[in-house]
């Protein structure tokens, strides 16, 4: 029985709470990071954090208490605390107060008047760009590219993506390679497919963030350009200028992913794309963006609607052109026919098993068909398919494996009794049938039954 | 976590009157229009930082006319746009230049002519309201000059359609009290202060009027003001306590006149009662 991994999407509070307190405050000093963190707050902890923003003494926490009228309080607190956004301070008189983080402040205040430093080396004497891309083709290339990602991890040969990218995958747990053999997609990647763009996204850049410092970047550095990059405007360009080799470097991965488009290696300006603008709004889709459409749904660039239909004699019609959605199908079932716009499958007992064998469970199977229908009528399964699939995959458990040795053929039944008195004293006996005088016995405790059983024959 | 997807909207009502603010620049060096403006810019980034998917409109209320600063007919979205070069995200920059070049255009263009020291509320509200569409949005008014009854009327209608709408109108009094704005508030569910130091404008604006409608909900805000609810006359415009309504369309008059002037309807004059004789049975001597 195989491990069923639990893919946690994480959101950013989450990831920076585990972040060690000295990381947490030299983040803190970007205006762009305090932005993204504010945003993510409770609107609640929002007003807390805007009323004590311009204040410079702390406030006493009976104070804070009475402005709220119910027991929200508490939770925000709980928050505003985790984050280290503000820590208690003793007032004079003995009570307990609250003041936010000096850094923070001061870069939220910086990022909401002004009076700091520019976030990025203004590269305002580029001049209008030539070969200025519109905001179309930025959201075409960034699904394109995100498309392919996702391509390799299901295993279509048109999809090549860098070693870099193949060994992030790897390490993330979303793909796992046999030795010398290409990487194949695990349980976690079928749940990672399942997501819908944006947490896809997210947690996408958990992963690289994890392996950033074992690569030698830091990662206060990339953190902050990444949230820069959020805050910027879709359609503009921005400058390189300034940017140290290792931003360089990630800014090539960025530019992989999808999240950034630069015309070439070497090019002075570089373009945010959706995807990277949506990556902040955290894991919670943005409908606001349009484009945080799930991997089997409609994808804007590429303008495949797909749909499913199942029906109850086990036939899936597969109506799309994309590779992806036909690939995600023929994981857990089998193909028949192949239309120009159809593609025609049958689920079967052994396909499902097959997809069960690699970890992916029933529920996720049921799941990516519900997903895939892009209509807004809630997609039927039909109960027979949905009951007949958790049966299969219950099939599965009916039996259980457990190796041991066997000691059968005892001459009597006085030694079958004293050797399993042993067995089961060290603990090691499996099964016994005292009727057949047989017992089955663990591999490990066979040596030390051996040896007491040649000890016993030579006594007697 | 917040994962509002509504677009909400912030209109702000500013009352640019400039003869009060010109009296108000001698009375306190310094409060002034260009002090009221930063505050105001303040509460307008704070909100904008909130969420996504908040937006901000600001408009100008001067006595002959009521102007969109922000968003402004004139800007084109091709034009040079100034990058931020001072820290600050990069949204609120833009919006904060294009407000300050608005204001200074329309200071400029503006003719001072008379003593006149109310404003167009009315209009301005009117313009908010239109500009509201089938999104959350509430209204921010900041007064400064007076109240003028003659708006009564519009104000009443105006103020109505907000409720209609399920539109705030929040107001920020900052010299006399408004009977009209307290109305306002009291009827859409907004809030009512008066500002008692401007200098504290943006603390102020901040606590208080940042707060959208669901939030406040969790937070204790000021309580709601006693509302001034005399009705004007519609002969004069006089605030009245006692008069007379018509009882076809409900128009209210201090003194009776015989024909209602809105709807036209001819009343009956009451005559003063005639002393009935009575039939007495006199048992006369006769």
């Amino acid at each position: 029985m195989k491990l069923r991994v639990q893919l946690q999407c994480k959101n950013l509070h989450e990831y920076l709470k585990e972040l060690s307190p000295e990381i947490l405050d030299s983040l803190y000093n970007h205006p762009a990071t305090c932005l993204a963190v504010y945003r993510e707050l409770p609107s609640l902890a929002k007003n807390y954090v805007m009323r004590m923003l311009f204040l410079d003494h702390p406030l006493p926490q009976a104070a804070v208490a009475l402005w709220v009228k119910k027991d929200n309080h508490d939770q925000c607190v709980s928050v505003l605390t985790g984050l280290r956004l503000w820590h208690s301070q003793h007032l004079q008189g003995g009570l307990q107060g609250f003041v936010l983080n000096p850094v923070f402040k001061d870069n939220l205040r910086v990022a909401l008047l002004g009076g700091g430093k520019p976030w990025a080396d203004e590269g305002s004497n580029l001049g209008p760009d030539r070969h200025a891309r519109d905001v179309e083709s930025l959201d075409r290339y960034a699904m394109e590219r995100w498309e392919v990602i996702l391509h390799f991890m299901v295993g279509s040969p048109s999809a090549a993506v860098s070693q870099d990218l193949a060994q992030l995958l790897i390490q993330a747990g979303l793909m796992k390679s046999e030795a010398g053999e290409a990487p194949c997609i695990t349980s976690a990647g079928f749940q990672f497919l399942l997501l819908d763009t944006a947490s896809q996204l997210w947690y996408f850049t958990l992963q690289y963030l994890k392996t950033a410092q074992s690569r030698g970047m830091d990662l206060v550095e990339i953190l902050s350009f990444l949230f820069q990059l959020s805050f910027s405007t879709l359609g503009r360009d921005y400058s390189v200028e300034g940017m140290s080799e290792s931003l360089l470097t990630f800014l090539q991965h960025l530019r992989e992913f999808g999240l950034v488009f630069q015309r070439k290696r070497k090019s002075r300006r570089y373009y945010p794309t959706r995807l990277a603008i949506t990556l902040a709004a955290g894991v919670t889709v943005n409908a606001a963006s349009g484009s945080a459409s799930t991997a089997l749904g409609a994808t804007p660039g590429t303008g495949d609607t797909g749909f499913i239909v199942v029906e109850t004699n086990y036939r899936v019609y597969a109506y799309t052109n994309s590779e992806l959605q036909i690939a995600l199908v023929a994981l857990f079932s089998e193909m028949l026919y192949r239309f120009p716009n159809v593609v025609v499958a049958q689920v079967t007992r052994e396909s499902v098993q097959q997809a069960i064998a690699n970890g992916i469970t029933a529920q996720q199977v049921r799941d990516a068909r519900g997903r895939c229908n892009t209509q807004p009528v809630t997609p039927i399964l039909p109960p027979t398919i949905k009951d007949q699939i958790m049966l299969w995959e219950l099939e599965k458990d009916r039996l259980q494996f457990t190796e041991g040795v066997l000691y059968n053929q005892f001459l009597s039944q006085a030694d079958f009794e004293v050797l399993r008195d042993r067995a089961q004293g060290l603990g090691v006996l499996v099964w016994q049938n005292p009727a057949h005088r047989v017992m089955v016995v663990t591999p490990h405790g066979h040596s030390e039954v051996k040896r007491f059983w040649k000890r016993q024959k030579s006594h007697t | 976590m917040a994962s509002d997807d509504e677009i909400n909207i912030l209109v702000i009502v500013l009352d640019v009157n400039p003869i009060w603010w010109g009296q108000q620049a001698q009375r306190e060096p310094q409060f002034t229009l260009s002090t009221c403006l930063d505050s105001l810019m303040v509460l307008a980034n704070a909100h904008l930082v909130m969420s996504r998917t908040n937006k901000l409109a600001v408009i100008a209320n001067l006595y002959q006319k009521s102007h969109f600063l922000y968003p402004s007919k004139q800007w084109k979205s091709g034009d040079e746009i100034s990058t931020s070069s001072d820290g600050k995200y990069e949204l609120l920059s833009v919006t904060n230049d294009l407000f300050a070049e608005e204001i200074r255009n329309l200071m400029d263009r503006t003719e001072v002519s008379g003593s006149h020291t109310d404003s167009l509320l009315a209009v301005s509200i009117a313009k908010a309201l239109c500009s509201g569409q089938d999104v959350k949005s509430r209204i921010l008014v900041i007064k400064a000059a007076e109240d003028s009854t003659l708006q009564y009327m519009n104000f009443m209608n105006v103020i109505f359609a907000a409720q209609k709408k399920n539109i705030l109108i929040d107001a920020c009094v900052l010299d006399a009290d408004s009977g009209l704005l307290q109305q306002a508030c009291d009827i859409t569910g907004g809030l009512y202060l008066k500002i008692p130091q401007k200098i504290a404008l943006a603390q102020y604006l901040l606590w208080v009027f940042l707060p959208d409608a669901e939030q406040r909900s969790q937070l204790l805000l000021p309580p709601p003001v006693h509302v001034d609810y005399r009705a004007a006359c519609f002969c004069h415009r006089n605030l009245i306590e006692i008069g007379y309504v018509c009882s076809v369309c409900l128009s209210i008059f201090c003194n009776f006149s015989p024909i209602c002037t809105t709807c036209e309807t001819a009343f009956k004059m009451p005559l003063p009662q005639m002393a009935k004789t009575k039939k007495k049975k006199v048992k006369t001597a006769n």
